[in-house]
């Protein structure tokens, strides 16, 4: 991972895009909620060090209300994967504030980071979601196993019927089902310990379209009341949200209630045209 | 809990596979050594059966090393009877309980004084047990101290004297090979579980972020590890038991364990395979466990996982540190003069090479890969291809080269310094016999010494015997050299005496090999008092004439004939007589009259240390298949892993039009680059232990290497790596529809 990123002044972003003007909400970032799940702080992710150092994150500041569906939208090297990656705990921030689940990652160990993550986050990735040589029970069970919880059988297979996994499935290997049936047991092992977030990164970018749909829409369904972020550049995903957030060069440069596909698409648009013409 | 813990295992991956063989090997050998280490090695009783009690003079020298609290009692088995007077016999007949008491004596190795006998054998009366009658014997010899009194089994070893010796030589052989084997393997082992982890390390960066802990990670890792040795130690233990059998039955044919002498086969030995395996395994992933554990979580959402390009620092200076510990203890070892110290310290030496070649490895990598750019003007796109992964990443690259550099070094320094040795020896034999001719035969007497001395023309002659000494260099072990007449040696041996006097040693001295005499060995100049102690246990206090280079030949201890007279265990005489003057006639027709007798050319003249040789150069063998057995493991396995991980590599190559030739040649510049690499840097590693052995035990830096074994080892690494690389391509690519053929 080493996007190079022009360096923008966040002032300069909204002269672009005043056409819009009428769907672009907000062009700084609020102050963040701070009872919601995921709260980020003037958080800033800088890869290496000295002058060849890139800065991924730059000063973003966001918060997940609780129950919220949000997508973080952006073109390739905005830092959308890596914001996800600071929230979720999975990589720390180098500087700013990271409060998950009403902790602060920075002064939880890296055991306790884990421990909160199996048990109050949900993980859906776009691929390798799945252990190849678990069962598909195996890995839907695996976070309570992980966390030395039982995992009944019923339990397993409440999960899996949430998302439209039959019994017979249950006792396959992910190699043998499809892409859209695997995303749903990643979803249903996300699931399995109603967590208070669940992140997804690309969880659509591997499949058809209407298979995408299906799988948003079980997503959406089955995450009541869970808050959910997902990172993507798929406008389609939007249909499912209910807030886009898009970044620019590592900072929120604008967010949208209640999306729709085809604003977000024109938005994404003039995001890549002004990339390319900053590059250019 | 355990059930995602060994879900890798369930499904069989390739890279534990790699871990199940390599335990197997491993065990395999563990298990022979032990087998071979715990032998029933009991001696018949033979002709000694019928006796209740057998009674001798010790058959073990025993001396007290060092002085004060640091004095320790060591003894030793002797190769001859002591002798005990033929009245004892009568004595030990009154004892209650014997009903018979025969003194026996000139049984082959049993020659003692007149008026002695060898041993006593004492039958009990019936309904008096053997021990019950010993302990009476016992009491009756006053504690029975400077006697072996034997009952049953222990019988053995009493009539056949030969047996407690080749049994020492024999396990301790085996013993000695434990170490070695589980040491080699941890480094096999390390090597192929490092690998099992690295390929596994989005699996373990999936774990992490769904909320396995690093401990979790850790312990699912290790486990996996433990129960793929525990399966290969498994199926380890009948290869080993047999091969273990046949070990013993080697070493009894090469008279390093009495005949009939029967491997320990017991079902214990399942356990100790399956346990030693599973620990080893355990041991040998302790870092790449870490290293699997540490992987960032956030790896599971990359597309690629980046691979750190160079080496961990510390790695490169633990690797340098290796370099600096090889030195030192090259200097060590150069300083050990006894074949023991030697033995011990070239060990240890080679495993610092082999660990300076595995930390350094990258770096190692790195620079051919930049050395062998102009090899891509050869080839075009494959050489540019394979140059291209190997530089990029090198630590990868490293892990199939380290394997093929360990074997090199590790066959290539135990066989080459085995020939280097034997090469010295008989050029030494041949340099050092000056005599005109050797008379050799069954009945070579003093009587037929002083004929041979009146032929006509005979300017020198002298009677040679080889003869074994226990010495104090400085623990008490046996050395080999010769008993000879006095005269004036110089004209019939040139031993490169280096200090003292050049004729044959009279009653009160002993000259001695400049190896023996070294400060980590004996310790002694001429002049100084040394005492040895003679095949039948008598000590021989005497003073240093002479300190001598040639040593390989006639051995490492020259001691006057007629002190040896009668402490051998062999009837008096010689087996050789040095000729030096006289007529080829002259001689052929003394030797025609004396019936038994022969001239032959200038041999080697001692024959004990020939056969001593002949016993190194088996457990070198043996040394060899072991280490020969686990490196060929290491590398098979290694090389298959790296080359089916690239099946990615070639999928996409022929996407992009690559044809089956063309990716053939990209794996096969690989294979080249692995093995050209890999014979260097072991080379490297091993020159540097076949130098210091061969400087310690010859006196020489030059090796010997023979062209054809040298030839056979480059070409066998070439076709192994080939082999590992080429095969799985060959199955990988017919299974890739989108290769073009040609």
């Amino acid at each position: 991972m080493a996007p190079s990123f022009p360096a923008v002044a966040a002032g300069t972003v909204n002269d672009m895009t005043e056409e819009n003007s009428a769907a672009t909400t907000l062009t700084s970032a609020p102050p963040p909620t701070q009872d919601a799940p995921v709260v980020l702080e003037q958080v800033t992710k800088r890869y290496g060090r000295g002058r060849r150092s890139v800065t991924a994150l730059d000063g973003v500041s966001l918060s997940f209300a609780a129950g919220s569906f949000t997508a973080v939208l952006g073109v390739s090297g905005s830092g959308k994967s890596t914001l996800l990656q600071c929230a979720a705990g999975l990589e720390r921030s180098s500087s700013g504030s990271v409060r998950l689940c009403g902790k602060e990652l920075s002064r939880l160990s890296q055991r306790k980071q884990a421990v909160l993550r199996r048990q109050r986050v949900g993980f859906v990735f776009q691929e390798l979601n799945l252990l190849p040589e678990l069962t598909v029970a195996e890995n839907i069970a695996l976070p309570l196993r992980l966390d030395r919880r039982p995992a009944g059988r019923a339990d397993i297979e409440h999960a899996a019927s949430r998302v439209g996994l039959s019994g017979g499935q249950l006792r396959r290997r992910p190699a043998e089902l499809s892409g859209g049936q695997q995303q749903r047991v990643a979803i249903a092992r996300a699931l399995i310990t109603r967590p208070d977030v669940i992140f997804a990164d690309e969880p659509t970018g591997a499949l058809d379209p209407h298979t995408a749909d299906a799988v948003l829409r079980l997503l959406r369904d089955a995450a009541d009341g869970t808050t959910v972020v997902i990172v993507t550049h798929d406008p389609q995903v939007t249909r499912f949200c209910d807030r886009a957030v898009f970044l620019y060069a590592g900072r929120v440069d604008r967010e949208l209630p209640d999306p729709e596909p085809a604003m977000v698409a024109r938005l994404i648009q003039q995001l890549g045209d002004r990339a390319a013409g900053e590059r250019g | 809990m355990g059930g995602w813990m060994l879900s890798g295992i369930r499904r069989g991956t390739g890279p534990l596979i790699g871990t199940v063989v390599a335990s197997l090997a491993a065990a395999t050998l563990t298990v022979a050594a032990i087998s071979t280490a715990a032998a029933a090695t009991q001696a018949p009783a033979g002709r000694l059966a019928s006796a209740s009690v057998v009674v001798a003079g010790s058959t073990n020298v025993s001396v007290t090393l060092g002085t004060g609290q640091n004095a320790q009692q060591e003894s030793l088995p002797l190769p001859a009877y002591r002798g005990v007077p033929a009245s004892l016999g009568q004595r030990l007949a009154r004892v209650p309980g014997a009903a018979s008491a025969v003194g026996e004596s000139g049984f082959p190795d049993g020659t003692v004084g007149p008026g002695d006998v060898d041993l006593v054998a004492v039958t009990a009366k019936p309904g008096i047990s053997p021990d019950v009658l010993a302990g009476r014997i016992r009491a009756a010899l006053h504690g029975g101290q400077g006697y072996t009194i034997a009952t049953g089994a222990a019988r053995g070893d009493v009539a056949n004297l030969n047996a407690a010796i080749e049994r020492s030589n024999g396990q301790d052989l085996g013993g000695a090979l434990i170490a070695p084997i589980v040491l080699i393997s941890l480094f096999v082992l390390a090597s192929t579980t490092a690998l099992a982890v690295n390929l596994r390390r989005r699996r373990f960066a999936l774990l992490r972020a769904i909320g396995a802990t690093r401990g979790q990670v850790r312990r699912a890792i290790l486990t996996e590890l433990a129960v793929c040795g525990a399966v290969g130690g498994a199926l380890g233990w009948l290869p080993g038991a047999a091969l273990g059998a046949r070990c013993v039955r080697a070493l009894a044919a090469h008279e390093m364990l009495p005949t009939g002498s029967a491997a320990w086969l017991s079902p214990w030995l399942l356990a100790i395979a399956c346990g030693a395996s599973a620990l080893v395994a355990w041991l040998s992933g302790q870092v790449a466990a870490r290293r699997g554990s540490r992987t960032p979580p956030a790896q599971a959402l990359r597309e690629t996982a980046a691979e750190r390009k160079w080496p961990n620092p510390v790695r490169v200076a633990l690797g340098l540190l290796a370099v600096g510990g090889t030195g030192t203890l090259m200097v060590f070892t150069l300083g050990q003069k006894s074949a023991a110290g030697q033995l011990a310290l070239a060990f240890p030496l080679l495993l610092a090479c082999m660990l300076a070649v595995a930390l350094l490895g990258p770096l190692l990598v790195a620079f051919t890969a930049w050395l062998a750019r102009p090899a891509v003007a050869l080839d075009g796109a494959p050489a540019r291809l394979a140059l291209a992964a190997i530089a990029a990443q090198p630590r990868r690259a490293a892990s199939a080269v380290i394997p093929v550099a360990l074997a090199v070094a590790m066959v290539g320094t135990v066989y080459f310094a085995d020939t280097s040795i034997e090469h010295a020896t008989s050029s030494q034999a041949s340099s050092a016999v000056t005599a005109d001719d050797v008379l050799t035969g069954a009945d070579l007497t003093a009587a037929t010494l002083r004929q041979v001395r009146a032929l006509p023309g005979v300017r020198a002659a002298a009677g040679v015997t080889p003869i074994s000494a226990a010495v104090t260099d400085p623990d008490l072990d046996q050395g080999y050299g010769a008993a000879v007449t006095g005269g004036p040696l110089g004209r019939l041996l040139d031993l490169g005496v280096t200090s003292g006097s050049v004729t044959a040693p009279r009653p009160g001295q002993i000259a001695v090999s400049a190896l023996e005499a070294g400060s980590s060995a004996l310790n002694v100049h001429t002049a100084s008092r040394i005492t040895v102690y003679l095949p039948d246990g008598t000590p021989y206090r005497a003073t240093v004439s002479a300190i001598y280079s040639r040593s390989l030949a006639l051995g490492d201890l020259l001691i006057p004939a007629s002190v040896a007279a009668g402490h051998t265990g062999t009837p008096p005489g010689y087996s050789q007589v040095l000729v030096s003057g006289g007529t080829a006639a002259e001689l052929a027709r003394f030797a025609a009259g004396h019936p038994g007798l022969r001239v032959t050319i200038r041999s080697v003249a001692n024959a004990q240390s020939a056969a001593a040789t002949a016993q190194n150069s088996f457990a070198n063998d043996l040394i060899l298949g072991v280490l020969g057995l686990l490196s060929a493991v290491a590398l098979v396995n290694t090389l298959v892993v790296t080359t089916v991980e690239r099946r990615r590599v070639l999928r996409l190559l022929g996407r992009v039009g690559a044809t089956r030739g063309q990716v053939a040649a990209v794996f096969g510049w690989q294979a080249v680059f692995v093995a050209g690499t890999g014979l260097v840097a072991g080379a490297a590693a091993g020159v540097v232990t076949l130098l210091t052995v061969t400087r310690s035990v010859t006196g020489s830096w030059a090796p010997f290497i023979p062209l054809a074994p040298a030839v056979g080892l480059v070409a066998l690494v070439a076709a192994l790596t080939a082999g590992a690389v080429m095969i799985p391509f060959g199955l990988m690519s017919r299974r890739e529809p989108t290769l073009a053929s040609g």
